[in-house]
């Protein structure tokens, strides 16, 4: 069965510093999906007047995106679809001195 | 066994066919036949598919001092390859254009418009047999699917 990611572990350790942190997704994704929906109206408004004014297509192709994947539930379906697939990767890169570790849990 | 399979093999057994025959028929019956042949294939033998991509470099054997350089372990879930492949359909086609074409400058002639679901699910099932393994005295990369 598939499940969001529910911990994001980085770990960047240099050679003085150590940085070491949990990102409690499970936590924060229902804060993000709230937000989401109070925005959603807005979001709605500045797509339509974006569409009305003609001005869509000097929006930088990130924003472009995001806008267009807010507004088809086919996107959406596509946007979770990755998020659901992310729990298992696992990036460690090292040396002697420093370190970089992201793993999504 | 599949009933066609069984006729080749008697057709064979009787010298009606010969061997390259029943060999050329045999194959063209598992093109035929494509995924949902080899995935029920899967499923009676009970092997599990690969679930991650690794890829990791290590330092090879030419290295006196280990610890001055940099190893690399990556592990990417496969379902996460094809999600995200399935989410380059979606990209906006002024954005899909710079990516062609920030790919063409680089020397790599693909299209991402060519990219279609039923050729990725074989590509992910042909990785199943992926192994890469270069060895130098400088480094060790190996590249393959795991459980």
């Amino acid at each position: 069965m598939r499940r969001p990611p529910m911990l994001i572990q980085v770990q960047i350790h240099g050679q003085e510093k150590r940085f070491p942190i949990w990102v409690p997704l499970f936590l924060l994704l229902p804060l993000a999906l709230l937000l989401l929906i109070i925005l959603s109206p807005l979001i709605l408004v500045a797509i339509i007047v974006l569409r009305l004014t003609g001005r869509e297509g000097q929006l930088s192709p990130g924003v472009s995106t995001s806008l267009g994947i807010l507004c088809s539930v086919r996107r959406i379906k596509a946007a979770l679809d990755v998020l659901f697939s992310m729990p298992g990767l696992r990036v460690d890169v090292r040396n002697r001195n420093e370190r970089i570790y992201v793993s999504i849990i | 066994m599949a009933e066609n399979q069984k006729k080749i093999l008697e057709m064979l057994a009787n010298k009606k066919i010969s061997v390259d025959e029943a060999y050329r028929l045999l194959s063209a019956l598992k093109a035929e036949g494509g995924a949902p042949a080899s995935s029920a294939e899967a499923g009676t033998t009970g092997k599990p598919g690969p679930k991650y991509l690794r890829v990791s470099i290590q330092p090879g054997s030419g290295h006196e001092h280990d610890d001055d350089v940099d190893r690399v372990n990556v592990r990417v879930p496969l379902s996460l390859i094809r999600s995200g492949m399935k989410l380059t359909s979606l990209l906006p086609p002024e954005a899909r254009d710079k990516v062609t074409g920030a790919l063409h400058e680089k020397g790599i002639d693909f299209d991402m418009r060519n990219l279609k679901p039923e050729d990725l699910d074989e590509v992910i099932e042909a990785l199943n047999d992926l192994e890469v393994d270069i060895a130098s005295n400088k480094d060790v990369v190996k590249v393959f699917v795991e459980q």
